[in-house]
């Protein structure tokens, strides 16, 4: 234990940077102990080596490499302080505002045209569609055509025209249920009571009088009550006729 | 005339004085990269990692809380040698295998180089913490306060630690000689 204390402080020991009652100890120990004495000797002899060595001088670009990195940061310190002056740039501003503004611009422009253009053609394709010499087709471009707005005065004519003129009844049938929706419209309204007058067909007739029940038309009363005074009218369409003129009268 | 610590230069980098920085290079740069040098045992790593350590002053400057000016770059070259060290972990095997081919290859040299390529080696077998004690007392002559600060522990300890490393690097480098 004594040993291995007083070998604990060798280094200090040749430092000499013991305080003087320690420093006596170990002197007075390695003159007794022949086992310390040898490995303090042998300390002494590595350490000597070991202090030998020089310090390696690095090579210069080292200190080229540190100048060039220091003045990096300080110029970046530099920028960085300029960058937070409260300058406001208008002019940046009102680019970008501008940049904004044409692209807004242009993109509910497309938008708005595509669609217009998009309307149009749906348009023009259900027209051709009526005028088709399918009469499923037809039918079909008759559904179509409820899609539209009663403005569409193009579409709407286009359906009272073939109310009037399509040699297929189902047509006939599909556009006089296609126009009791366009109803609040004159036109829509006359062509429908001139349709009951001049319509041979009884599915059509029975649809006639049924829509214009629906909507209260009264002028459809005079032309109804021809019918049932008209002796050529089925029974099932005088039924018809009696059924709706009492919602109508 | 009143002398300029490094404590006091560094909390005026801290406030913004980088070029001052300067002075601590100059003072300092030779000490790191021999400490690097000796741990490492290769120049342009060195000098490498020196590098770095004084970026990291300039990065961290302004953490720097008025300790030891050189318990605090120490600690900092510390880091980053363990860094590099975990890094070039899968490397080392096939470096220390090249060092054995070049020890065989260089009995040529005679004198005071062997001596140091030898005493080089002994030091590279050493463990971290080991070496890194051995550097810093017996080479670089920080004392054990400093190195307790560096190292996270208590002077005594550090004492007791720097003799047995001393005593197990003599033993090497007497064994593997010649």
């Amino acid at each position: 234990m004594e040993c291995k204390n007083i070998q604990n402080q060798f280094l200090d020991y040749l430092d000499k940077s013991l305080l003087e009652v320690a420093n006596s100890k170990v002197e007075h120990h390695l003159k007794s102990c022949e086992n310390c004495n040898k490995e303090f000797e042998e300390i002494k002899s590595f350490d000597s080596i070991l202090r030998n060595q020089q310090n390696d001088i690095p090579s210069n670009n080292l200190r080229l490499n540190f100048e060039k990195m220091l003045t990096e940061e300080i110029k970046e310190n530099k920028t960085k302080v300029i960058a937070m002056q409260p300058k406001i740039d208008w002019k940046s501003h009102l680019k970008i505002a501008a940049s904004v503004l044409i692209i807004l611009s242009a993109f509910l422009l497309g938008k708005y045209q595509s669609n217009a253009s998009l309307e149009f053609n749906n348009q023009q394709k259900v027209l051709a569609s009526l005028e088709d010499n399918s009469a499923s087709k037809r039918i079909l471009a008759v559904a179509n055509a409820e899609e539209y707005t009663s403005k569409d005065t193009k579409i709407v004519k286009a359906l009272i025209n073939r109310l009037f003129f399509d040699k297929n009844t189902n047509v006939r049938l599909a556009a006089a249920e296609a126009l009791s929706k366009f109803s609040s419209e004159t036109i829509v309204r006359d062509a429908l009571i001139k349709a009951l007058e001049t319509d041979k067909n009884t599915s059509v007739q029975i649809e006639l009088i049924t829509i214009l029940s629906k909507i209260k038309e009264k002028r459809a009363i005079k032309p109804m009550e021809k019918m049932l005074e008209n002796e050529e009218t089925p029974l099932y369409v005088k039924q018809q006729l009696q059924l709706n003129l009492s919602s109508l009268l | 005339m009143k002398q300029v610590t490094d404590e006091e230069i560094m909390l005026q980098i801290a406030n913004g004085k980088l070029d001052m920085l300067t002075i601590l290079f100059d003072k300092y740069n030779v000490r790191i990269y021999n400490f690097f040098n000796k741990m490492v045992h290769n120049k342009m790593v060195s000098e490498d990692l020196t590098q770095d350590v004084f970026l990291k002053v300039i990065k961290y400057r302004t953490s720097y809380k008025n300790g030891n000016f050189a318990a605090w770059i120490y600690t900092i070259a510390r880091n980053i040698f363990s860094n590099y060290y975990q890094k070039t972990k899968k490397e080392r095997s096939n470096i220390i295998n090249d060092d054995k081919l070049e020890a065989n290859d260089t009995v040529i040299s005679e004198g005071k180089k062997e001596e140091l390529d030898h005493l080089q080696k002994a030091l590279l077998q050493l463990s971290n913490s080991d070496r890194e004690l051995i550097v810093m007392h017996r080479f670089q002559e920080i004392k054990y306060e400093q190195i307790a600060q560096i190292i996270n522990s208590n002077e005594n300890a550090v004492k007791v630690k720097v003799h047995r490393a001393l005593k197990k690097l003599k033993e090497i480098y007497f064994q593997t000689e010649g």
